[in-house]
């Protein structure tokens, strides 16, 4: 029965390929975009700006404190409700967005305040402007402190897209879940949709393990 | 009572010890100078099996250190060990540092392991300070609780690894003073240590380790005035003239 | 577009949103206790010497960080009954809650035993201590200071987390605004109010991680 069953399996297999093709797409999309989002909002977040510092405060507390589900169904449901008609797919990156970005930002916050005030001050004693000060002096530096947290958070985010199979898209475990309708092995179903997301994920784990060694020495 | 039989130790291709033979006699204070990698921090902490040692023989009052069926516990006991970098715990008071070891290892009753616990504090003179913890002390005092720590399990030997490397000059002089405190009761001591003044004033012999080897080993007075060796030579005017 | 925010509506499906909050409050507790085992368990024969139990903990912990919960949670949902196992969904839900964050505090607990310096073994080994005292003396009080934060952050990860059982149709407080929206149609109303739910629970847990930061992490030693 068992063969019978993962023969079938691999009928479909071509079918989980997709899945993870979608998958894919989702996670760099919204890598790139939480990243450009994530760096801004950081640099808000640890500027001298005590409004920007709040706003972008209670923006993250929102997305910290409310589980990525509910902002997923928040943006999916709502949204049109308030006029702003949205496809699935857009729902998802939107929604990936909108909670990456947060995370991102508190890790480059972090980074960035852990320069020391007087890196701030002798850039200023040479006459740098604010994004110049930023650019080539502070955010080199901080990128030590950044980067290992950063590619951690990328194997979340990645693992996070699993969540947008709730609105229909036809990612990688929605594509699991409607195969376990119609081929009841959940074990093996589900082992093989873990092992494609393995895949993805474990060089990023591997790799934010070594630049936490690296950049630690 | 401490005896080193041919012995060697690597570190990968590094020979950090190079056919080591040493005769340490009970009561002897023993200073170990040489230039930094050349394997004198090694040979102590060999001593109490800090370290392993590949080939050879240890032998701490006729127990075989590095042999599988010794009890550590026993032997570590009666060697007293001080660190460079102190290594204090910094969760517990001054005193309880000092008792840890007896009411743990020693399995003394707690007001026991305090009485004699402040008599070692009052032997390095910071019976005032057993509240506090360790971040509280200044780097010298740090080092005299270490100190105390060491003593408290009433070892017969006492093994001091660069204990005044890490301290601020004018906090060298009150840990030294304890140290030499310690060599009037009759220690077997061995210290790591480029302090010359005390290496003078109270060590029986001084032993010059270059490369992983002994290169020489004599009384102070012979070894700082008429070095046998160019390398000894060389060592002791560059400790002097800085 | 809150001008029309059915208030009446929310009133009227208190009574569920409250015993969602109780459920996910309960399926919180529950699986933080019994990860904290795991995790404990995990990280014990992580760090040991032991080739047979290491390597086990090692992989474990490993597919557990590079899978999706949600992918954990459908392995045993859809798994365990081709097994033969026929458990409730909550208990499937807690066991998959348990698994997961059982292998990320067993992270963070080898985390804080690796922060303590080097010296400190060698001084409670100098001492005559043996492995299980130093452990006990030495290592863990220390370790406790760097790991109660962030294990308080994993518990709040795992509040989060514990909204994906409402999958598998364990009703819990995100069950409820689904359940909401399935029979009034109200998406606005329902998920607004779940996420201030869940919002009060992350301040909660939130003031109990600052605090314990602020006041674990002892005596700033060196």
């Amino acid at each position: 029965m068992i063969s019978f069953y993962f023969g079938r399996l691999m009928e479909i297999f071509p079918f989980f390929l997709k899945g993870l093709w979608m998958t894919s797409k989702i996670a760099f999309i919204s890598l790139v975009t939480c990243t450009l989002i994530g760096f801004i909002l950081g640099i808000f977040r640890s500027s001298d700006s005590t409004i920007l510092k709040r706003l972008v405060g209670v923006y993250v507390a929102f997305v910290r404190g409310t589980p990525f589900v509910v902002q997923i169904f928040i943006v999916f449901f709502i949204l049109p409700e308030w006029g702003i008609q949205l496809e699935a797919f857009t729902a998802a990156l939107l929604a990936m967005a909108i909670m990456g970005s947060a995370f991102i930002c508190e890790i480059v916050a972090g980074g960035i305040n852990s320069i020391p005030k007087g890196q701030w001050e002798a850039a200023t004693s040479s006459g740098l402007n604010g994004i110049q000060k930023l650019r080539l002096v502070i955010i080199p530096q901080a990128m030590k402190v950044i980067l290992p947290p950063l590619v951690g958070q990328y194997v979340l985010l990645i693992k996070d897209t699993s969540v947008v199979s709730v609105i229909g898209i036809m990612e990688l475990t929605r594509v699991g879940w409607v195969t376990v309708v119609r081929i009841p092995e959940g074990l093996m179903v589900f082992t093989l949709v873990g092992f494609l997301y393995f895949i993805i994920s474990y060089p990023l784990i591997l790799l934010s393990n070594y630049l936490e060694k690296r950049m630690a020495a | 009572m401490i005896e080193f039989k041919n012995v060697n130790k690597w570190f990968d291709k590094l020979h950090v010890l190079n056919d080591i033979n040493l005769k340490i006699p009970k009561g002897e204070v023993l200073v170990i100078c040489g230039p930094s990698g050349s394997g004198k921090s090694t040979l102590i902490r060999c001593i109490n099996r800090l370290e392993k040692i590949q080939q050879g023989q240890i032998i701490v009052n006729d127990i075989p250190v590095h042999d599988k069926s010794t009890n550590l516990t026993k032997l570590r006991a009666e060697i007293g060990f001080v660190f460079q970098q102190f290594h204090l715990y910094p969760h517990m008071t001054v005193l309880q540092n000092v008792m840890l070891a007896p009411v743990n290892v020693k399995k003394l009753a707690k007001a026991k392991a305090e009485k004699i616990a402040l008599e070692k504090l009052e032997q390095v003179g910071l019976t005032e300070k057993s509240a506090a913890y360790p971040a509280q002390l200044s780097g010298g005092q740090q080092q005299r609780v270490a100190i105390a720590r060491g003593l408290v399990m009433s070892p017969e030997i006492m093994l001091f690894d660069e204990p005044t490397s890490a301290l601020d000059p004018e906090m060298i002089g009150e840990v030294l003073d304890v140290m030499v405190n310690l060599v009037s009761e009759g220690m077997t001591m061995c210290v790591v240590t480029h302090e010359m003044g005390f290496a003078k004033k109270v060590a029986d012999r001084v032993l010059f380790m270059d490369e992983g080897k002994i290169v020489e080993i004599g009384n102070p007075t012979d070894f700082f005035d008429n070095p046998q060796t160019d390398r000894a030579a060389e060592f002791i005017s560059k400790i002097l003239t800085h | 577009m809150l001008v029309d925010f059915n208030f009446r509506v929310i009133l009227e499906y208190l009574p569920l949103f409250l015993t969602g909050l109780r459920s996910t409050f309960l399926i919180a507790v529950v699986s933080i206790i019994l990860a904290l085992i795991t995790g404990i368990i995990a990280c014990s024969c992580r760090i040991s010497g032991i080739k047979i139990i290491k390597y086990p903990a090692i992989a474990y912990i490993e597919i557990i960080r590079s899978t999706p919960l949600l992918v954990q949670i459908y392995f045993l949902y859809f798994g365990l009954p081709t097994l033969g196992l026929r458990i409730p969904e909550i208990q499937t839900g807690i066991l998959a809650l348990m698994l997961n964050s059982g292998a990320y505090i067993a992270e963070i607990i080898r985390a804080g035993i690796n922060s303590v310096d080097e010296g400190q073994i060698e001084a409670g080994v100098s001492s005559g201590l043996n492995y299980v005292q130093r452990m006990r003396l030495i290592i863990l009080p220390q370790a406790l200071g760097v790991t109660v934060p962030p294990l308080l952050g994993q518990n709040i990860v795992l509040v989060k987390d514990s909204a994906l059982l409402s999958l598998i149709s364990v009703m819990e407080l995100t069950r409820c605004g689904q359940t909401m929206t399935s029979e009034r149609f109200m998406p606005a109303e329902a998920f607004l109010t779940v996420a201030f739910f869940y919002m009060c629970i992350y301040f909660c847990l939130k003031a109990l991680a600052d605090w314990s930061q602020r006041k674990l992490i002892f005596r700033e030693a060196y």
